[in-house]
């Protein structure tokens, strides 16, 4: 199986700036800031792959890493087949990078103007370049204000143009970091339906982004690597995920109007986590359990004791209940580390 | 050949695309041409006819002397700091990370980010010339253009590996460039930008020639004020050869240094 990004115990350590006294007393001792260690990661073609992290955690590190604008310290990683540090004019012939900066691009020149300067420093040939300025200023719904100056544009068109110009070379693999962060949420969620349906499924092309949206990464990426301090805590599909944490079957009851006494006397009988769903109303017991006879008793024993059940479903983990245990559990070896991503 | 010159001319473009839509900036800047010669004009007038023996092997004429000094003393400035500045202005606006993305590589994009700054710097330099001796009066009859050009290009290049060496300077330490500093410092009181060397002691004169710019003046105005044939300039001509021969490689592979060790530090696009 071959992997569009594969990462081998990809370490990335900073140095931090030594205060007065340590030049004097300490002139050649390192102060050094771990922001990533020993990252593996694999990535399959023609997906969209999500870093999970808080802020800090070393997301746009891995990403600038593997764009080739920072250097490791240990470890490498392959993009397209290619040695990040050894070959690195072939990793960036491979990848579109979409700078999270929107002062990335020259201001007083039109969008047209800025991507045409970009399509020859990326080597196209002046009738290729005028080609695919067309084709991707229309990929990106900018076709009729190409000749506005681009500090004429919203941030959303900034961020926009910024895929535009990620995607001038036909790259294999486009790298976007936090590319929502600063939109609105309904651009927000138009650029995510755009990344899914015209870069991905449309072009065929791999995209790698990093998020702190929970939200984001769950509608968005087929797969999820949650990072924190720097290392991979967990790697793979919600689905893998959900798994690799409950490894029993996870079931919602919910019930309408439960009494003090009725949830007391549940409690005394099964093990349950229970969640207030409209206060006052309804709650949400969450069952989780490797019994098939369990949820039946379960609700057996709440109508014979008065309740109301109203629903019941299977159900996973969120997401978002995912990244709050991975991330507390900081450097606990609980072997969290998925296989390949 | 054309296609090598793609790059540098898109440059050209971005530039020009810029600087034209900043367009009082852009007027303004022929109106400072203008007054700093007037200047160096009425300066000239307080020697009147005063022969001045330093001058004699430059025509005599103080004007004319710091004319081509004026001039050709912004290709020195362009050389030394154009680089540097593209870089830090890069940081600055945030477009460094997008250049270093792409598949020119950094020598290309040093070279090609100063190109447009020496074809304005040209463009001056013609003002200059062009008032001097139609306005002014200045006498470059006899000049020799092409060896004018040859130590122009020279210059350029050898004082260019010094330019570098500055931009790696702002690469890894983003601020505080001594090389900068002392360089230009030194260009300036020994380079015989508005007097000629020839005013200080033996040991001063010496150490002025330890500077590219000293060598690329004097040849200059001997072509051009006093027409000497090339072969006359060969001295200087290799002079600055040597700069070249020796500084750019230097330079090219400090930078590449400065550029790792920005990677390693993660401080590519601070400042």
């Amino acid at each position: 199986m071959s992997y569009i990004v594969e990462t081998f115990d990809l370490t990335k350590r900073y140095p931090q700036i030594k205060r007065y006294h340590e030049l004097l007393i300490h002139p050649f001792r390192k102060r050094e800031i771990t922001a990533l260690e020993k990252v593996n990661i694999r990535v399959k073609s023609g997906q969209v792959f999500g870093l999970l992290g808080p802020n800090g955690a070393g997301k746009t590190t891995l990403i600038k890493t593997l764009c080739t604008l920072l250097l490791p310290n240990e470890g490498t990683a392959l993009v397209n087949g290619y040695d990040i540090v050894k070959e690195d004019k072939e990793v960036k012939r491979s990848i579109g990078y979409v700078v999270n900066d929107e002062r990335s691009f020259y201001w007083r020149l039109t969008g047209r103007q800025n991507l045409g300067f970009f399509a020859m420093l990326n080597n196209l040939s002046s009738p290729l370049a005028n080609r695919r300025i067309e084709e991707v200023l229309r990929l990106v719904g900018l076709e009729a204000d190409g000749d506005k100056r681009v500090k004429d544009y919203s941030t959303g068109m900034k961020q926009r143009l910024a895929i535009g110009r990620g995607m001038l070379s036909d790259p294999q693999v486009l790298f976007m970091d936090e590319p929502t962060r600063s939109l609105d949420p309904t651009i927000a969620r138009s650029l995510r339906e755009f990344i899914r349906a015209n870069i991905v499924e449309g072009q065929g092309k791999t995209v790698f982004l990093s998020t702190h949206n929970l939200g984001e990464a769950e509608e968005l990426c087929d797969r999820i690597a949650i990072i924190d301090k720097g290392k991979i805590k967990a790697c793979g599909t919600l689905e893998e995920m959900q798994a690799l944490f409950d490894g029993k079957g996870r079931y919602l009851i919910e019930l309408e109007k439960p009494t003090h006494g009725l949830v007391e006397t549940l409690r005394g009988v099964f093990s349950f986590e229970l969640r207030e769903t409209e206060p006052g109303r309804r709650v949400t017991i969450v069952v989780s359990t490797d019994d098939r006879w369990t949820v039946p008793r379960f609700i057996e024993s709440i109508v014979t004791h008065g309740g109301k059940v109203v629903g019941c479903s299977p159900g996973g983990r969120t997401l978002e209940e995912i990244f709050s245990r991975v991330t507390s559990l900081r450097d606990r070896k609980e072997g969290l580390r998925g296989g390949e991503a | 050949m054309l296609h090598h010159l793609k790059k540098p001319l898109a440059f050209v473009v971005r530039d020009f695309g810029d600087a034209a839509s900043y367009k009082l900036s852009f007027l303004m800047q022929f109106a400072g041409i203008f007054i700093s010669i007037l200047t160096f004009f009425f300066l000239s007038r307080l020697f009147g006819g005063v022969v001045v023996s330093y001058l004699q092997p430059y025509g005599g004429d103080y004007f004319s002397f710091v004319l081509i000094g004026i001039a050709f003393s912004g290709y020195i400035g362009v050389a030394q700091h154009s680089i540097a500045g593209t870089i830090s202005t890069a940081q600055e606006m945030g477009t460094l990370e997008a250049l270093m993305v792409t598949q020119t590589g950094v020598p290309t994009i040093l070279f090609s980010s100063s190109v447009s700054s020496f074809i304005w710097t040209t463009l001056r330099v013609l003002v200059y010339l062009v008032l001097g001796v139609v306005v002014f009066g200045v006498d470059m009859g006899g000049a020799n253009i092409p060896a004018a050009v040859l130590i122009l290009l020279l210059s350029v290049t050898s004082l260019g590996g010094f330019g570098i060496i500055s931009a790696s300077f702002i690469m890894a330490f983003k601020k505080g460039d001594p090389l900068s500093w002392v360089f230009s410092s030194l260009s300036g009181f020994l380079g015989g930008v508005i007097y000629p060397i020839e005013v200080f002691p033996d040991w001063l004169r010496t150490c002025a020639y330890l500077l590219p710019i000293t060598h690329s003046l004097k040849g200059m105005r001997l072509a051009l004020l006093q027409g000497y044939s090339t072969k006359a300039l060969v001295p200087y001509i290799l002079a600055l050869m040597l700069f070249t021969v020796i500084m750019l490689p230097l330079s090219l592979l400090i930078f590449q240094k400065a550029l790792r060790k920005a990677k390693m530090d993660g401080s590519l696009t601070q400042y």
